[in-house]
């Protein structure tokens, strides 16, 4: 019979991060996805861990926590990942966005983080391709980067070490409980595995495997497209993106662009970054199309614009591929890392949005001490489930 | 060590991946075409995988011993040949809306 401790259901970067951390601190454990390792989201991104991108408070000590425990694992993993710390830049367009991005930078400064405004002539000595035209920029030094799909290999290989078992291509079709609520076993649509601790990290799909238990967790695709150049000179050192990039990030921030219709209906935001292998991918894109990644030529055109913009030098830089994904979405842009009062052993690491990448470390980390009834790093009162039923209630 | 002469075969020209290190990944970690892309980089260049998506499931399937299916795991994604950020987002695009 097949029997362990824990089952992780969803081997995208979070699945990963959770089975690699279950395994070493001596679980037994199955990692079970419906495709193979990073098929879904983790795939489909850009490969940055940042503190620039988050809000102050938690999610930035989150994103940061994370990056230091990347820099161990770099260390430890066996398995190359192309770790590296080139930092960030974010540029503002108006004076309007500088100022607005130096309130943000202060408030992030007085709680310790290292970031920095700089001014336009700085600007240009940092990255010399930009657009002459711009008011500045913040530089954030810790802002690292890495291969995404290659960092769920890296934690399955070294969780294999402590004996993890991968069911890949097994789609799980129900998840059988016992007669006081608690759950017994997943099946899938090849075997039955019995346990009596389920995580669901399922991402965008962490709602239908929700509904095998009975909850509603209010997770929604959310779609970015990517653009990949091709091989060419370093036309950026690090990952640069426009301040307005939060603007589309958090619905909340009260600015508009002064951008083309294309930009503005696609909530497109200048964002590029270098990869190891020398081609730059850009950005971003956010919008609710369900469950679609296909490609769209207004969206690819719109990231163009929006990229000449910020950087002429692209003009004449080839475009290679396109590539969509979803990020699980959810309404406080804060992830689910909970128990689930109402099934028992039950457990969700899910809806990280766009920081799936950033956050899956401490993700990892968290769930595991929840699992074992520790402490966990922070107080994750802002990221249990039931968060979520309360304010059903009032509404 | 002998090297087979096949081995050394490049069937990936754009990221230079050869015969053999296709096939050191498949017999290694009994993988799917996909993941020998996203492990060596074969059919991530410029051309898309169009000129060795091919030959790489080809490989895969024969070593795996899995029949030759219709359905390519490797996808094709726009655009259809390399186009500049110019063509595609400057003003000399033709938008048609």
């Amino acid at each position: 019979m097949n029997s362990f401790d824990v089952v992780v259901i969803g081997a995208g970067i979070i699945g990963c991060s959770v089975a690699y951390h279950l395994s070493k601190t001596g679980y037994t454990v199955a990692l079970v996805d419906k495709g193979d390792v990073a098929s879904g989201t983790s795939s489909r991104c850009d490969a940055v861990a940042l503190i620039c991108d988050k809000k102050p408070g938690i999610d930035t000590e989150m994103g940061f926590t994370s990056i230091q425990l990347y820099k161990k694992l770099a260390k430890e993993l066996s398995f190359d990942f192309e770790f590296s710390s080139r930092g960030s830049l974010y540029v503002c367009e108006t004076d309007q966005e500088l100022e607005i991005a130096n309130n943000y930078v202060n408030e992030q400064a007085a709680a310790g983080y290292d970031m920095k405004m700089v001014d336009e002539k700085e600007l240009l000595d940092i990255e010399p391709y930009l657009a002459k035209d711009l008011a500045g920029g913040i530089w954030t030094e810790v802002d690292s980067t890495m291969n995404p799909y290659l960092v769920c290999f890296a934690f399955v290989e070294e969780a294999k070490k402590y004996g993890l078992k991968l069911y890949s291509n097994h789609e799980v079709k129900a998840i059988k409980k016992r007669p006081d609520g608690s759950v017994e076993a997943v099946v899938t649509d090849k075997t039955t595995i019995h346990t009596k601790k389920i995580v669901n990290c399922a991402g965008v799909w962490a709602g239908k495997i929700g509904q095998l238990v009975g909850i509603d967790i209010p997770i929604k695709p959310r779609k970015g497209m990517v653009l990949v150049s091709e091989k060419t000179k370093p036309v950026v050192s690090q990952k640069v993106h426009e301040f307005g990039y939060m603007l589309s990030k958090f619905e909340d921030i009260n600015y508009s662009r002064n951008v083309s219709k294309v930009v503005e209906e696609n909530n497109i935001a200048f964002t590029i970054e270098p990869t190891e292998a020398g081609n730059f991918l850009l950005g971003g894109h956010r919008s609710f199309k369900g469950y679609d990644i296909t490609s769209e030529n207004r969206v690819m055109r719109g990231i163009a614009e929006r990229a000449l913009r910020f950087l002429p030098v692209l003009k004449d830089i080839a475009c290679i591929r396109s590539y969509a994904g979803i990020r699980p979405w959810v309404v406080d842009h804060l992830p689910i890392v909970s128990d689930v009062e109402e099934v028992p052993g039950f457990y969700i690491a899910s809806g990280h949005e766009g920081d799936g990448i950033s956050m899956a470390p401490i993700t990892g980390r968290m769930m595991t001490q929840l699992i074992s009834n520790h402490e966990t790093d922070f107080n994750i009162d802002r990221l249990k489930f039931s968060r979520y039923k309360k304010s059903s209630q009032i509404i | 060590m002998v090297v087979k002469s096949d081995d050394n075969k490049i069937i990936c020209r754009c990221e230079e991946v050869s015969l053999g290190t296709i096939k050191d990944i498949v017999h290694h970690f009994h993988c799917s075409s996909r993941e020998v892309k996203l492990r060596t980089r074969a059919g991530m260049g410029y051309c898309g995988g169009r000129i060795c998506r091919t030959i790489i499931e080809k490989v895969v399937q024969d070593i795996n011993n899995e029949k030759v299916s219709n359905e390519s795991q490797l996808s094709y994604r726009p655009p259809i040949r390399p186009v500049t950020f110019g063509q595609l987002g400057g003003s000399e695009n033709d938008d048609e809306s």
